[in-house]
């Protein structure tokens, strides 16, 4: 078990005008599980995320990553957390515009003085399988939208965090690029099982986690597990929830 | 390649964007170091007799300046510090702690920082030459101007910017602990205020700033009439204006702006998009700011009003005061320098002038209260020994009329004026007022003089009644140089043994140094609050630009060419810089209006010429603001 929230209640605004987001949410991820929130606008799902992921505080409840309690970590110790153990995917790319591709990439590496080889070998290894290796020397501004999600993902993955947020990470991409991406990130995901939350409204991509958390006006809905089922089952069944959510029905 | 490498390459490839922060970095810089250098010139300060005056004002001077640079580069940074805001953020995600990210922030302001005082030091020797070839302009001293380079000026510029590199440091921290990451990831997008509607109590609260800004100007138009609560009254007018101008920018102009809107019923124009309705969601949350700029604007101009309506006036109010070139006290001191200037063979006329007092009534006489029967002392001296002035049996001159005096007392031409005591009494026709003295001030005491032609004046001779308790003098000792009175001449009288006299020139001198030194310490630190309220209102504009860029992508997608943007941009440039000078402007004039008689005599060249001036430089930034929006519009697609 890396990832335990429990009873999460976040709300925004003043005292008189108060907007309850999170309505105490109770949620546990194992080590290696590829995870993926999904819901309607407005639901929480991003805020979850940021909330998981120590970027937002919670109003009440607590988040335990691998039994240490992030809620109530100091500044210091939770930069160092951060820099150690989790990587992020978010849907507008976080690039720096004035460093290339590869410095990019190599940054969460910079900050912790790996040695040149070793990086050089990491680089080579992660950029490969996201296919950005040519692009090297490129700077942000010269390559595509997929690209620059590809890079950003990249970054999220060349430390080997334990854990990998990423905030709608196909949202700018089209659907071939969106499935390459997350196929690779499942790649990685198997090869050095990092775990990875997921937030996304697309049910093509949550189909390539192994389990789906609804979630609805702040709670959780339901919860759909993989199993041994094929992807295009399991997209079925995503897609018959989100109407049952939503009150919409799809036609196939 | 190593964290700081990263960082060092990030900060180079940056340089564009911060080309603002050092923009203000060296302004402000260049703005303290010649006002130090000049203030610690010492050619300079030898040959100028108010010396003293002079490093009194400078002191003044630069502790305004310090607190204008502080705020100013203060809040350049703020607006630095947001724009940089997601790289912050990033650093903090890829697990950088806090004092990471500051030290990034030190090594990076310190490298700015440097360099910005090393350019700043540069280009501020070279405009301290310039800046004071004027102040001595002003004095009217004659004097060139060296190359003088100060050591200690450059280690009190260095201390100055190094206490302040440690305040923006704190600030940075501030700013750090404060604002959440997550908020940082989002802030670019959250710029515009909430819109909360135009209730009723924003148009009560117009109407009220209107109101508080008018009565404001109607206390200032009816000072005199409160002379007994003058104080109160001054604190009065300052709180109305300053509140109902900050009101006003809250509530009044979104109002007006608003009813505009309205009564376009839907059709809004690209005009209306990119001026209206972004002023109008603007105009509330920037409305500190804005009034701060006009008052800031209101009071530079009005000071430098005053002060060049007191530098105008220098000589005139010489005139009004000083009659003769020299005055002297006892009859054997002007006998002693008569004989001094005999010696000298330089060519003058002494002078002994008789005069006598009588109270005054009449017609003629209005006095400031509308008092139709009163009575002033006045004294009389005969018409022989006063220059260019003619005057018939049965007539009257009044000398020494000042603008100052004359707020208080006005009189009516060719009406009569009654001169009496207790035995006699003469009525004569008032023909001419003039402002020059014809009695030195220490004979005349702030009484106004009449002069009477030598037939009247003997008759009121043999007449007066003289009181011996009074020790009033009734001879004025004087001597006028034929031709041009000069400092050598002063100079040669000047000696340390001699009697004590009044000169003329020395007044005339000291006077005009003083309020040079004035008009340009005033000036300059007006200067200063001019271009530091220009760049913060540019910088403001910068930074919409950049919020609306989107709009302009939108605008242009849909058909609009960047002229028709342009258009509509220089609009709401032309509101949100013209509105805050409207505003000074109006302040300026009521408050010049109010206070001008002090300093001087003449009131509208001078507050104009300051008026034009101001207003062309202000609207330079408004100019570079729509260029800078044509460049964005361009690129936006």
């Amino acid at each position: 078990m890396i990832i335990q929230a429990k009873d999460i209640k976040k709300s925004y605004g003043n005292k008189r005008n108060r907007t309850e987001v999170l309505k105490g949410i109770d949620l546990t991820i194992e080590a290696g599980e590829f995870v993926t929130i999904m819901g309607a606008s407005g639901s929480g799902k991003t805020t979850l995320l940021n909330v998981l992921s120590s970027i937002d505080n919670v109003t009440s409840g607590h988040v335990y990553i691998e039994d240490q309690d992030i809620t109530q970590l100091k500044e210091k110790k939770l930069a160092d957390f951060r820099k150690k153990d989790l990587g992020f995917v978010f849907q507008e790319y976080n690039l720096l515009n004035t460093l290339t591709v590869k410095e990019n990439i190599l940054l969460p590496l910079s900050i912790r003085e790996t040695k040149k080889a070793e990086a050089e070998k990491q680089f080579k290894l992660v950029s490969e399988e996201l296919d950005i290796y040519n692009l090297k020397k490129k700077y942000p501004s010269e390559i595509s939208g997929g690209q620059k999600q590809r890079t950003s993902a990249a970054r999220a993955f060349i430390h080997q965090p334990k854990i990998i947020f990423a905030d709608e990470p196909t949202g700018a991409l089209d659907s071939k690029a969106a499935s390459s991406l997350l196929s690779k990130m499942k790649q990685l995901n198997k090869k050095i099982n990092s775990t990875i939350l997921m937030v996304t409204h697309d049910a093509t991509a949550a189909s390539y986690s192994k389990r789906v958390v609804f979630l609805k006006d702040g709670l959780i809905y339901s919860t759909l597990i993989k199993g041994e089922r094929t992807q295009e089952s399991f997209y079925k069944e995503i897609m018959n929830t989100q109407s049952v959510i939503g009150g919409v029905s799809v036609e196939f | 390649m190593s964290f700081n490498t990263v960082i060092l390459k990030n900060f180079f490839k940056n340089l564009k964007n911060y080309a603002l922060y050092m923009f203000a970095l060296v302004f402000s810089v260049v703005l303290y170091f010649s006002f130090v250098l000049m203030s610690q010139d010492d050619s300079a300060v030898e040959e100028i007799q108010s010396s003293q005056l002079m490093s009194t004002g400078f002191t003044v001077g630069s502790v305004l300046l310090v607190v204008i640079i502080l705020a100013f580069v203060m809040f350049a940074n703020s607006l630095f510090l947001k724009r940089r805001n997601r790289e912050l953020a990033l650093f903090q995600l890829i697990g950088l702690t806090h004092g990471e990210i500051l030290r990034i922030l030190v090594l990076e302001n310190a490298v700015i920082y440097f360099s910005s005082l090393v350019f700043g030091i540069a280009f501020g020797f070279l405009t301290s030459r310039t800046l004071l070839m004027i102040l001595l302009r002003l004095m009217q001293v004659e004097l060139s101007v060296g190359l003088n380079f100060s050591v200690q000026a450059v280690i009190q510029t260095a201390i100055l910017f190094v206490g302040i590199f440690t305040l923006l440091m704190i600030q940075n921290f501030i700013f750090l602990k404060r604002t959440r990451l997550i908020s940082m990831l989002t802030l670019d997008q959250s710029s515009e205020a909430d819109y909360s509607g135009m209730g009723i109590g924003t148009m009560i609260l117009g109407l009220l700033g209107l109101i508080m800004i008018s009565s404001g100007y109607w206390l200032s138009m009816n000072i005199i009439e409160f002379g007994s609560v003058l104080l109160l009254v001054l604190f009065g007018i300052l709180f109305l204006t300053i509140v109902g101008t900050y009101l006003t920018f809250k509530a009044s102009v979104a109002f007006v702006l608003n009813m505009i809107r309205k009564s376009k019923q839907g059709c809004v124009s690209v005009n209306d998009v990119l001026s209206l309705t972004s002023i109008m969601f603007k105009m509330k949350s920037n409305a500190f700011l804005l009034s701060l700029v006009s008052i800031i604007s209101a009071i530079s101009m009005g000071l430098i009003s005053f002060s060049y309506i007191s530098h105008y006036s220098v000589e005139s109010l010489i005139e009004s005061t000083v009659s003769h070139d020299y005055t002297f006290y006892e009859e054997e001191d002007m006998q002693f320098y008569s004989h001094l200037l005999d010696d000298s063979e330089i060519e003058h006329r002494p002078l002994v002038i008789p005069t006598i007092s009588y109270v005054a009534r009449g017609d003629g006489i209005i006095s400031g209260n509308g008092d139709d029967d009163s009575e002033i002392s006045l004294n009389i001296v005969s018409e022989e020994f006063v220059d260019d002035t003619e005057v018939d049996e049965g007539e009257l001159v009044i000398h020494g009329l000042s603008t100052v005096v004359g707020v208080y007392m006005d009189f009516d031409l060719n009406r009569s004026i009654t001169l009496y005591n207790d035995d006699y009494e003469v009525t004569l026709e008032l023909v001419e007022t003039n402002e020059d003295a014809a009695l030195p001030s220490f004979v005349a005491r702030g009484r106004l003089q009449a002069v009477v032609s030598s037939e009247v004046y003997s008759r009121l001779e043999e007449n007066a009644i003289h009181d011996k308790e009074q020790a009033e003098p009734h001879e004025a000792f004087v001597i006028d140089i034929v031709g041009e009175d000069s400092q050598e001449i002063f100079q040669l009288m000047n000696g340390e043994n001699n009697p004590l006299f009044e000169s003329r020139i020395e007044q005339y001198t000291n006077q005009i140094q003083g309020a040079g030194i004035l008009m340009f310490v005033i000036g300059f630190v007006g200067l200063a609050f001019l271009m530091t309220t220009g760049c913060i209102l540019y910088f403001k504009q910068i930074g919409e630009s950049e919020d609306e860029k989107d709009t302009y992508k939108v605008l242009r997608k849909l058909g609009f060419s960047v002229n028709e943007i342009v258009k509509g941009l220089t609009l709401k440039v032309a509101i949100t810089f013209g509105i805050p000078l409207i505003i000074g402007l109006l302040h300026t004039y009521f408050a010049v209006n109010a206070g001008w008689f002090i300093f001087g005599n003449e009131m509208w060249i001078p507050m104009l010429t300051v008026m034009g001036a101001y207003i062309v430089l202000y609207s330079t930034f408004g100019l570079v603001s729509i260029l800078y929006y044509k460049k964005t519009v361009r690129d936006s697609l």
